[in-house]
């Protein structure tokens, strides 16, 4: 029987992690249960309580998959307090009396010669380096496939009466959850963009456009924002989210950014604040109606990019509405600000045009 | 007939629930100000009761009803609203209308706090609090409790003090700690209660108003608006004039009905819903482990809306 290797749940992404574990790895993939109420109760009661809500998300995403027979847990890293998470959390896990296997990928993060392969080692010791290789640029094709038809979605979906615009969408996520291999992933690719094509849209000639920017696993993941950028579509709005892992992680252009904000912004303040306020100044230069700044309860980096986008907010006469999540239950403080960030933006536009 | 048409606006908040009725120049025909206490079904059918005593509808039909306030929601069911609207872009609107050449709008009210900035009568910038509840009149309250006064008596006793003691402001939990021990040095009580009032004003300022630029004309609203310390509080730490309207507090309401007028939604309102009898009902949707809270609401037995669910599967 082949070994069951599970990531916590993050976005879609999981379907790239799948297909990365199943065809390169050889391990079957166990795809935690989606993310409730109940995984971040599971998280919330388990972590220290002032760690940031991803922490706890992410623990009880691992306790669902471990409940649902997971045999390895691997655990990512990042810019921020991110790199010592999957450390605690394997601790916590094991306190718990769980007994599975841990791949704690921030070991590998060493800035040596061998660490991808020996991250590759640690995961699958049989594994070939070759055929994992080639499946990891396959797996990252899904991912800019995946961020391009994610974004495409939510330009437009605000603008479709049809509502088959979500159908298309949803197909395309089982089409990735199912490929495996190059030539699927590219079929359901082709076959989204063709769908969308179909799809007629109403959309007026100058839609009101917000940004959406922020905190890397908050802004990312519908259930931790609360889906809010569905609900600013559903308004009728063209969002637009820079963030996503192409833009992060397989095209990031760091020291380009840096050097577009230095007046804003001496040095990085860790995270990707740096981003933040470089993709904050690419949407209010292109005449964006207006920003929202997405982060959990707790996040440093965010915590210190406020300030500037204060500034910037001034300077471009852009109006900004900052959220800050926790661990909430419902979401009739959101829809609030929201509705009054689209009156606001909207009556602005009107006035102005 | 046109010129008999009349709009209602209903602000149903956390503490009191308001009305006005306005004809088309905007003119209130009727206000009415009550307390919600814990029922704002049971006060929307009050509210209901004495603006109809005000109204006469043979002269003025009205053709459309606005709602805000947080149970928007549960009473734009009950009453059939044209418009459901959030307090904040409400209380802009109705703002606006009075004071066309405000610049900040200042509220602070039972459980929250926001700040709009206007330009030209457009609102271009808001905040409000998020996570805490700090600085809000629900402190205002406790505060005054603990000092054995009523909260209405607090503005006159501050104003009687000439040294405000200090008071930590950052958070409400310290700020009422530090107050304790001001209380047991010794701190005489009219400069405490004025420190009080000066804390809720710089927690507002360091907190929901972080990085706004506040211009004149400001205008202060919400419940504690009626607070003559914390408007001076304000005056002091801002460095210009107040203005406080007399019917402040109905401005959330007077924007639910302008909002309402210039919808282009119309039906006829009938005062007959405050003698129907309304239900909600609560129901734990098992479709998945989000179990969500389905609210529905019934109209003599039957019913009319229901919300709450996340997905069609909760749907009712």
């Amino acid at each position: 029987m082949k070994k069951k290797v599970a990531l916590p749940r993050y976005g879609e992404y999981n379907c790239a992690m799948k297909y990365l574990v199943e065809q390169g790895f050889d391990y079957e993939c166990l795809l935690p249960p989606p993310l409730t109420r109940r995984s971040e109760e599971l998280g919330a009661k388990n972590s220290p309580d002032l760690v940031c809500t991803p922490f706890k998300t992410t623990l009880g995403s691992m306790i669902e998959a471990l409940e649902a027979g997971a045999d390895m847990i691997i655990m990512v890293y990042g810019a921020c307090r991110l790199n010592y998470y999957a450390e605690l959390q394997e601790q916590i896990l094991r306190d718990l009396g769980y007994t599975f296997d841990f791949v704690n990928l921030s070991l590998y993060n060493t800035g040596k010669k061998w660490d991808l392969l020996r991250a590759v080692k640690a995961i699958n010791p049989d594994a070939s380096v070759v055929k994992v290789g080639r499946t990891l640029l396959e797996a990252a094709k899904m991912v800019e496939h995946l961020d391009e038809i994610t974004a495409r979605y939510y330009q437009n979906c605000g603008f479709d009466p049809s509502g088959a615009y979500p159908k298309v969408y949803q197909q395309f996520l089982a089409d990735m959850y199912a490929a495996r291999s190059r030539a699927e992933i590219e079929e359901g690719y082709l076959a989204a963009l063709q769908g969308f094509d179909r799809v007629p849209l109403q959309k007026p000639a100058n839609p009101i456009r917000v940004g959406i920017l922020g905190e890397y696993y908050t802004v990312m993941d519908p259930f931790s924002n609360l889906e809010i950028e569905r609900k600013l579509a559903d308004m009728g709005v063209e969002v637009h989210r820079w963030m996503n892992i192409t833009s992060d992680l397989l095209h990031n252009e760091g020291r380009k950014q840096q050097a577009q904000i230095l007046d804003r912004s001496a040095f990085s303040m860790g995270g990707n604040a740096t981003a933040d306020l470089y993709q904050a100044q690419c949407f209010a230069q292109q005449g964006f109606d207006g920003l929202v700044h997405v982060k959990s309860a707790g996040c440093t980096p965010e915590t210190d990019v406020m300030p500037v986008l204060a500034n910037l907010s001034q300077d471009y006469k852009i109006p900004i509405l900052y959220l800050t999540y926790d661990s909430q239950t419902s979401d009739v403080g959101l829809m609030t600000r929201l509705e009054a960030f689209y009156d606001m933006i909207e009556m602005r536009k009107k006035a102005i045009l | 007939m046109t010129e008999k048409l009349a709009f209602l606006g209903i602000d149903v908040g956390s503490i009191s629930t308001k009305a006005v009725i306005i004809d088309k120049t905007r003119a209130i025909l009727a206000r009415e100000y009550i307390w919600t206490e814990g029922n704002p079904l049971q006060a929307v059918k009050k509210l209901l009761s004495l603006l109809a005593q005000q109204f006469d509808p043979q002269s003025r039909q009205i053709v459309g009803v606005g709602v805000t306030g947080s149970a928007r929601r549960l009473v734009g069911a009950m009453v059939g609203a044209t418009m459901v609207k959030n307090e904040i872009t409400a209380h802009a609107v109705g703002t606006t209308s009075f004071h066309p050449d405000v610049r900040t709008i200042l509220e602070i009210g039972g459980q929250d706090s926001k700040i709009i900035l206007v330009e030209n009568g457009v609102a271009i910038d808001y905040a409000m609090n998020t996570l805490c509840a700090a600085g809000t009149g629900a402190f205002l309250s406790s505060q005054a409790r603990r000092l054995g006064i009523d909260v209405e008596e607090m503005g006159a006793y501050a104003l009687k003090s000439e040294h405000p003691t200090l008071i930590a402001a950052r958070c409400t939990v310290f700020a009422e700690s530090d107050l304790v021990h001001k209380i047991q040095m010794g701190h005489p009580r009219e400069d405490i209660i004025a420190g009080v009032c000066r804390a809720v004003a710089s927690n507002y300022i360091n907190n929901v108003a972080k990085g706004k630029k506040i211009v004149s004309p400001v205008v202060f609203q919400g419940g504690v608006s009626k607070n003559i310390g914390v408007v001076h509080a304000f005056e002091d730490l801002l460095q210009c004039p107040i203005i406080v309207d007399e019917n402040g507090h109905l401005m959330g309401a007077m924007g639910a009905a302008i909002l309402a007028q210039r919808s282009p939604k119309r039906t006829a309102f009938d005062f007959s819903v405050r003698n129907m009898e309304f239900v909600t009902r609560e129901r734990n949707c098992g479709g998945c482990s989000n179990h969500c809270e389905v609210i529905c609401v019934y109209r003599d037995g039957e019913l009319v809306d229901s919300w709450g669910n996340r997905c069609e599967r909760g749907a009712v």
